[in-house]
This record gives C-alpha cells, structure tokens and sequence, in this order.
C-alpha cells in the first residue's frame, strides 16, 4: 500500500476536503486539532495494522511517514 | 490538567501517594497509565471523542468521562447527546456522563444514553465546599442559559467560560489574523487564576457550562449529592 496515498485518504476524510499533500506538506499547514490528531493515528494503525504509539511531536507528513515506515518494518 | 507545564511532577506525585481515583483533561494521560496502574490508581480519562475513548481504553483506564462541549473549561466539538452514546458503543468500559447535566433530569438522561454515571463540574463551583471567589460563585448564581460562550479554537484549545469583558476582548482578538498566537495565547495567561482566586469581575475567566444558567443556589456538596432525587 503505498504510504503517502493512503495518508492523504485518511487526512482529506478527517479535514472534510480533498487535500493534496507531499512529504514537505507540514502539520500546522493543515490545521487539525488535537482530538483529529487522534482520530488520525487510530486510523492509520488500522490501515497499516501497526501501533504508532501515543504523543508523536511530528512537524511534516515526512516524518509521519518514516515512523509508519519504521512501524511496519518492525512489525 | 494534562496542559499543566507542571503535569510531569502532578503524575508522579499521584502516584507516590498513591491517590486512589483521578480523573485527567485536556489531553491523552496514556503514557502515565502504566505508573498509575501499578501504585493502584482507578483512572477515568475525560474524552470528548469516540477515537480517544478507544485510545485510553487500549492504554488500560478504569473508565472514561465522556464529556460534551456543554460543559465549561476545555471543550470538544460534541455535544454530550452526541457523544455519550456514541463512546458507549466504542468502548467496554464504563462510560461516566458529562457537559451539561445540572439536576435529575440530566442524570435520568445520561442513563438512556448508555452513561453508568454523570460527572458535575459548574453546579459544584457554587457548593459552600468549593474553595473559588466569590466572584465566581456570584458569577455562576447570576448566569442565563445563554451566558457563556467559547475562545481559544484558533490554538486549537477551545475553552467554554462566562461572558465578560476579557472573553470578549479575546474573542475580538481571536478573530483579528493580524495577531499573531503566541501574542495570543500571552493574552490568556494567568486568567483562571485571576478568576478563581482574585475574583477579578473583568479580567479573569470564569470557566463555566451551559447548565450555569440553572444553577440557583449555593449549598452543601453533600445537599447537591442529593440532586438525583430531583426529578
């Protein structure tokens, strides 16, 4: 499953909008709130059936990437 | 207050010595579960979504508060009508009510949801018990249905108080994008305190729910404990 496409599902469902976004594309440009953050955490753990674990302090979809890259090379 | 800069030594200190119930706000207390659980502590996390909710449960809480954003201080997009239902379908630990239930008929109504309990935080401000200004109790006793109102949602923190002059003057602000966050965040710092413990009428927030507007009479926590009966 290619990690970026599935991202921007699950981010443009929860922003309500389509969203297009890239590595570089940074958390506080897309504006979601904290209880979003966690809605978006518990649906990448289902997509990816990875544990994420809680209170990331990530700035760009990059880096969210590395860890769900980094979560499904551990599993 | 999981917002608290002092969170990290609270938790610690809850668990030397070895609290018997806390309840936590404004956050995810997951990463302090495993220290609490093993001092002994029940633990009921206040949520004000579904995936939270699950969240907490996956960490091990006892029980979470689903809290709607009727009720004063950090608040959810949900209202406790939607919510409450909503979490007890996502969860199979007991799910406690809260955000606008001031008397019997929000107990009776937070059962038909699904909720095995309701949690009060406004009609308790008043109780002759509760350690805030008078101020604030004036404040509460004084206010409509329609008195509070919320700030703080551009941080990403909305927070539910009783109108006055600094809600307003930081609602103004708010809605000015030529104002930058920190300047605004600067604006709300020492607020509660000012409220709570100067009962300074202007400059303080006085955190309060929608259900201030039934709320009449100081008494007795142990007298309002009797609220279920008031049906």
């Amino acid at each position: 499953m290619n990690i970026l496409e599935k991202l921007q599902e699950i981010l443009s469902e929860c922003k309500g909008e389509d969203l297009t976004i890239t590595p570089e594309t940074t958390f506080d440009e897309l504006e979601f709130d904290s209880l979003d953050k966690v809605d978006i955490v518990m649906q990448i753990e289902e997509a990816f059936d990875i544990s994420l674990g809680d209170n990331m302090q990530l700035s760009t979809v990059g880096e969210l990437i590395a860890k769900i890259e980094e979560a499904v090379a551990n599993k | 207050m999981l917002m608290s800069p002092h969170v990290e030594e609270v938790a610690q200190m809850v668990a030397e010595e070895k609290v018997p119930v806390v309840t936590t706000g404004a956050g995810n207390p997951s990463r302090f579960v495993k220290l609490w659980k093993e001092a002994g502590v029940k633990i009921l996390p206040v949520v004000a979504s579904t995936a939270l909710a699950k969240m907490v449960e996956r960490a091990g809480v006892d029980a979470v508060i689903a809290e709607g954003g009727e009720s004063g201080g950090h608040v959810g997009d949900l209202t406790t009508m939607a919510l409450v239902p909503q979490v007890v379908d996502a969860v199979s630990i007991p799910v406690v009510a809260a955000g606008g239930i001031g008397d019997g008929r929000g107990l009776v109504a937070a059962f038909a949801l699904g909720a095995c309990g309701v949690q009060m935080g406004t009609r308790f401000l008043v109780a002759d018990e509760c350690t805030v200004s008078a101020e604030y109790k004036k404040k509460v006793l004084a206010a409509k249905d329609i008195s509070t109102m919320v700030t703080g949602k551009r941080l990403g923190h909305p927070v539910r108080a009783i109108k006055n002059t600094y809600m307003n003057a930081y609602a103004k602000l708010e809605a000015d994008s030529n104002i930058p966050d920190e300047q605004l965040e600067q604006f709300g710092v020492g607020s509660l305190r000012k409220a709570a413990k100067d009962g300074n009428a202007e400059e303080g927030c006085f955190l309060a729910g929608q259900i201030a507007g039934m709320v009449k009479k100081a008494q007795p926590a142990k007298v309002m404990e009797g609220v279920r009966w008031d049906v």
